[in-house]
């Protein structure tokens, strides 16, 4: 863990901000874009950081900005609440915590009221922005071809809810309606910054809860011990690539048979939410492990508000965790047996994964 | 919105639960669901997005914040286990 929390978001003004001027002043012919600001917007996109709007101004302005820009912006919010309350829902759509956020405003109150009522966003004025590119938050270690195409990403997924809400059936006719396809593979070296980055980046669907570094990753990989698994998602709005991961391990030296199948992490990107990617990548793994000789599967689950809908799959998946187990480090061990009826896999997965071998 | 009072009778609990139900998974027939189908799985199919939505408007609307307390989300199992939990809940807040 790092003392600066890193920005996944910024959250711009528009008036006397991305413009230099203000846009209904003038709607027959509105301000340029600030050159050195829309620079800078580029630059952290191309980063992989998220753009959104946040402006008290009609919503054509945002769509102005978004031509003199040629941003994409993964959210905006135009009208006349709070930038504060503006904030908070850009926030929860892009699920973001607000430490991840950083909001760049010209006017000193309404910085104030955005510092006071959400204290964990870093609050900032455009002179702070214009050099922000060369901060530290705003430098992630290594930016991946996903990252850099978040904002993408962020586009189909709207127009995938679009779809979704105007579909009639239940949730899986309507992934085959849109041709989801799921790819169980084993990682491979290419995989690693990913894995680490979803690692770092995912809270709503992680069972461990910590970072796991590059290096770690690499030792898992190669590890006969270990089975690190991919899973990545398309369907016909776009490609999201690698979503998930699981790692897989016996329950010591020897492996006696019968044996519990550990499990120290499963995560999935929160873009796969509603998917049916964690509910096949757990199918995936009892199968798995049962074909390994495994008898039973835990997960060690950290036990946050954040991460409800992970236990929600754990539950979908058959596993419980006695009660009263949660342990002083906040986690509490869900497992099920691995005898009988196993959860099943869509018919839209398809499993590249060597079979898992449990012994050396 | 209609519904909205509070009440801790089952029958009504029940009811305002199948509402949240077909508004979270988007799915209108549900107001019909029988309270022994299992929520999980083939009958509703509820998966992680929509249970996480069920959970927030259950606690925004009931004040039972049901992930809390219950670690295996088993009230979750029916629509039936559902409103026992969130009743006894109501009962003795």
């Amino acid at each position: 863990m790092t003392s600066d929390p890193v920005i996944k978001a910024v959250v711009w003004d528009i008036d006397n901000t991305l413009l230099n001027g203000v846009y209904l002043e003038s709607p027959e012919q509105p301000p340029a874009a600030d050159p050195v600001l829309a620079s800078v917007l580029t630059e952290l996109a191309g980063r992989g950081i998220l753009q959104a709007l946040a402006s008290r101004n009609p919503p054509e302005a945002a769509d102005y900005v978004r031509s003199v820009t040629g941003a994409r912006f993964a959210a905006a919010e135009c009208g006349w609440e709070s930038k504060a309350a503006a904030i908070g829902r850009i926030a929860a759509e892009l699920d973001l915590p607000a430490d991840a956020i950083a909001f760049v405003d010209d006017d000193m109150l309404e910085r104030a009221e955005v510092a006071a009522a959400l204290p964990d966003v870093l609050v900032l004025t455009p002179e702070d922005a214009a050099e922000a590119a060369t901060w530290p938050q705003f430098s992630p270690a290594v930016v991946t071809a996903e990252a850099r195409r978040r904002g993408e990403l962020y586009a189909e997924r709207r127009a995938r809810q679009a779809a979704a809400s105007a579909f009639g059936g239940g949730r899986d006719d309507f992934l085959r309606h849109v041709g989801t396809r799921i790819k169980i593979s084993r990682a491979r070296t290419a995989d690693l910054p990913r894995l680490h980055e979803l690692s770092v980046r995912t809270h709503q669907l992680n069972s461990a809860g910590e970072p796991v570094t590059e290096a770690e990753l690499a030792g898992l990989v190669e590890s006969a011990a270990y089975q690190v698994t991919t899973l990545r998602l398309a369907d016909d709005f776009g490609d999201d690539g690698l979503v998930g991961a699981a790692i897989m391990t016996g329950n010591g030296a020897g492996e006696p048979v019968p044996f519990t199948a550990m499990v120290p992490l499963v995560m999935m990107s929160c873009r796969a939410l509603g998917r049916g990617a964690l509910d096949a990548l757990l199918a995936w793994m009892c199968q798995a492990a049962a074909q390994a000789g495994a008898t039973e599967l835990a997960v060690p689950c950290l036990i946050t508000d954040r991460n409800v809908p992970m236990r929600l799959a754990l539950a979908a998946a058959g596993l419980r965790a006695e009660a009263g187990t949660v342990a002083p480090d906040g986690r509490a061990i869900f497992t099920r047996s691995l005898t009988g009826d196993l959860p099943a896999l869509p018919e839209w997965a398809s499993v590249e994964a060597t079979p898992w071998q449990a012994t050396p | 919105m209609a519904g909205d009072t509070m009440t801790s009778d089952p029958d009504d609990v029940a009811t305002q639960l199948r509402q949240l139900l077909a508004d979270v998974t988007g799915r209108p027939e549900l107001v019909d669901v029988p309270a022994s189908t299992p929520l999980f799985g083939g009958g509703v199919g509820l998966d992680s997005l929509a249970g996480t939505l069920l959970l927030r408007q259950i606690q925004r609307r009931y004040g039972v914040d049901v992930a809390a307390e219950d670690l295996n989300l088993d009230s979750l199992q029916t629509l039936g286990t559902l409103t026992a939990f969130i009743v006894d809940r109501l009962g003795t807040g």
